[in-house]
């Protein structure tokens, strides 16, 4: 299989801050007479000395084969979307060279391109021209383009009166008609609902069936599993590391369960968002007889408890807690449901969510919690991907195996009728 | 299908590049005249109202105009020009730090930042001709066969304006010095330029120093063409051509160097 992006010791460094100032050049190259000779440093009178420049990403070297769908994770700060620009030249390495075949359609922001005061239909055409194609290849799609983002109704109301959902539909609907050889996507399905997010994925995994390439920057370890076939693991501007999905994705959800033991507070802080008027600041696990664990058996008791804290008063916030399987989502959500318990909540409290009997199968899950406001307008905290906890196949476990999926046990009776055609 | 591996990104169709050049000038014209009242109109009042002022000022107090020509028509000939150069330059140097939301974020020649900004100007220029050809019809000069060296100063105009718009566009993502020395030599050079006297009142010992102005020859060009139907200055009009050939060379050479880095200053 060819390859179509092609990094070769690929480092990019950036100017810390601004360019530098009069005032910096002359201290510098006095500096510079006195005998300094280190270029990575600059000199500000009120700062003095400091580092001039940060390393983005270093010493990227891989490959990526046509038709790969390619999760791209790894921590804030990482150099994710710095690796997308590189691909798409929207800025070129400091050293090594970057390889494309193709067009590429780079994802980093929906719309970027469009102008409020235009409407829908001149803003198709001014976006699908960013990304290099003619009137005519437009004219013959714009139907296309319009109908898959849903916004017919809107077509020719100047865009500064669309919400920001339909903005980013008709902004990703222009990117993927516009026939890219590569397409680039950071982050960008967080917006707009579900039904739309869906369609979307489907959008791109066509794109992948049909011998494209995409490069896929998420935090959503579901959607990337369900999309990428490889995922590339960056952390400080490196490729930690590059392989089959399903193991990488099982060794980065491990390291940031290990980092959850050796402290709750770190884990917690990766993959989430909310407004921050309430944090949670620790999660435990508990089993029957009150042991803080991090596996339970089968059908055995587990006690969830979560501690949070609120910066302010906050009125009869909702929690969330949630049982989520990497690979498909939730699989159970509680909710506190009464809000008188906690009519204003101000400073540091705590939650807890027993199950007496646990009926879920042997595998691993993770903990995803959030709180909300009663209406669930306002997300004060989200936390997709929480602890990860096991559970073990316990006493009396069905031996069925493969022949059944599912995350839950229920007691059943499964008949097989065996009837006898009549002669 | 091949796939062959490319250090720079796949050359934009001719076709497209036009598409997305008229599509970011339109973008432009309809940015700024959409929610005004007068809209397009406004492209005129600017000569217009200026035009007046100096017929007011430079030539009814100051007797600055030659003699036999209406003062309105000198001016105004002069006008449409220059602000199509100014407000090019002017606009232009703030366009790729006012497109940094793109910049940042796709791929695509980056000139045709600046170049629609000059489109722009163009329409402008286009409106402000028409009213240009009003004051023709109203004034009468005697046209002749000069009038057809007209669109000569035309290019030389565009081919400079484009020049110096890149080179300023380009540098301004560096240093937003930039801005502010591009405003401040534009009001000056409004009056360093032979807009509301003709380069006949300057003294012979300062004369070098218009010459090197292309401005100067696109103006006197121009109405020696279409004003007073008579040679434009010849000698003139080949350095400014030369002038702004080499600086619209030298400007986009320099700009293809630096739009690598826009995106991690801007």
């Amino acid at each position: 299989m060819s390859t179509v992006i092609h990094l070769d010791r690929v480092s990019k460094r950036y100017r810390a801050g601004r360019s530098r100032t009069f005032t910096e050049m002359m201290t510098s190259n006095i500096g510079r007479l006195a005998g300094r000779r280190d270029d990575d440093q600059v000199f500000s009178l009120t700062l003095g000395a400091r580092s001039a420049t940060i390393w983005a990403v270093r010493d990227l070297d891989f490959e990526v084969p046509r038709g790969a769908g390619l999760g791209v994770i790894g921590p804030n700060g990482a150099g994710k979307t710095t690796l997308l620009k590189l691909i798409s030249r929207v800025t070129w390495p400091t050293s090594g060279r970057v390889r494309v075949a193709g067009r590429v359609v780079s994802l980093i922001e929906l719309g970027a391109g469009f102008h409020p005061e235009l409407t829908g239909r001149e803003n198709v055409y001014l976006g699908a021209g960013l990304f290099g194609l003619t009137r005519r290849e437009i004219a013959a799609k714009f139907d296309a383009i319009v109908a898959f983002a849903g916004v017919e109704r809107m077509i020719d109301a100047p865009m500064k009166r669309y919400s920001s959902g339909l903005y980013a539909r008709l902004g990703f609907s222009v990117a993927v008609h516009s026939d890219p050889d590569i397409v680039l996507v950071d982050e960008v399905l967080a917006v707009g609902d579900a039904a739309f997010r869906r369609r979307a994925m489907d959008a791109l995994r066509g794109f992948i069936d049909g011998g494209r390439t995409v490069l896929f920057i998420s935090h959503d370890m579901w959607n990337v599993r369900r999309l990428c076939d490889r995922i590339l693991w960056m952390d400080e501007g490196r490729v930690r590391a590059y392989g089959p999905s399903a193991e990488i994705a099982e060794r980065y959800m491990s390291e940031v369960n290990l980092e959850a033991l050796a402290n709750e507070r770190a884990a917690l802080q990766s993959h989430r968002r909310g407004t921050g008027e309430i944090r949670f600041t620790a999660v435990r696990l508990f089993d029957a007889a009150g042991r803080a664990v991090q596996s339970i058996a089968a059908g055995g008791a587990l006690t969830i408890a979560a501690e949070y804290a609120a910066s302010q008063p906050v009125r009869a916030p909702l929690f969330q807690v949630s049982i989520v399987d990497v690979d498909t989502g939730f699989v159970v959500s509680t909710a506190s449901s009464d809000p008188s318990a906690a009519p204003v909540v101000d400073g540091a409290g705590s939650v807890r969510v027993t199950f007496p009997a646990l009926p879920l199968k042997p595998r691993h899950y993770v903990l995803r919690l959030a709180v909300f406001d009663r209406r669930r307008t306002v997300e004060y905290d989200y936390v997709s991907a929480g602890p990860r906890f096991v559970v073990t196949g316990g006493a009396g476990a069905s031996d069925a195996g493969d022949e059944e999926d599912g995350f839950v046990s229920l007691p059943y009776e499964f008949d097989v009728c065996a009837v006898s055609r009549a002669i | 299908m091949t796939d062959t591996l490319l250090d720079r990104s796949e050359r934009m169709s001719a076709a497209a590049y036009l598409e997305l050049l008229s599509n970011l000038t339109r973008r432009e014209v309809k940015g700024r005249y959409s929610q005004s009242f007068f809209g397009f109109a406004w492209a005129v009042a600017q000569p217009l109202a200026t035009m007046l002022v100096f017929a007011f000022v430079f030539g009814r107090m100051g007797q600055m105009g030659p003699a036999g020509v209406p003062y309105p028509l000198f001016a105004y000939a002069a006008l449409v020009p220059w602000f199509f150069f100014s407000n090019s330059v002017s606009s232009g140097t703030m366009a790729i730090v006012t497109y940094r939301n793109i910049v940042t974020k796709t791929y695509f020649p980056r000139e045709i930042i600046p170049l629609a900004q000059v489109g722009s100007r163009l329409l402008d220029l286009a409106a402000a001709a028409g009213l240009f050809a009003l004051m023709l019809a109203w004034y009468r000069p005697h046209l002749g066969v000069w009038a057809a060296t007209a669109p000569i100063f035309l290019l030389i105009l565009f081919a400079f304006t484009v020049g110096l718009t890149l080179l300023t566009s380009a540098t301004n993502v560096f240093y937003r010095d930039v801005g502010p020395v591009v405003t401040i030599a534009l009001q000056l050079w409004l009056f360093l330029t032979p807009i509301a006297y003709p380069l006949a009142n300057v003294p012979a010992k300062y004369r070098w120093f218009f010459a090197l102005n292309p401005l100067t020859a696109v103006i006197e060009g121009t109405r020696a063409s279409l004003v007073l139907n008579s040679a434009p200055d010849w000698g003139l009009t080949a350095i400014a051509a030369a002038t702004s050939v080499a600086l619209l060379a030298g400007a986009y050479a320099l700009f293809k160097t630096l739009d690598r880095f826009f995106a991690d200053v801007i």
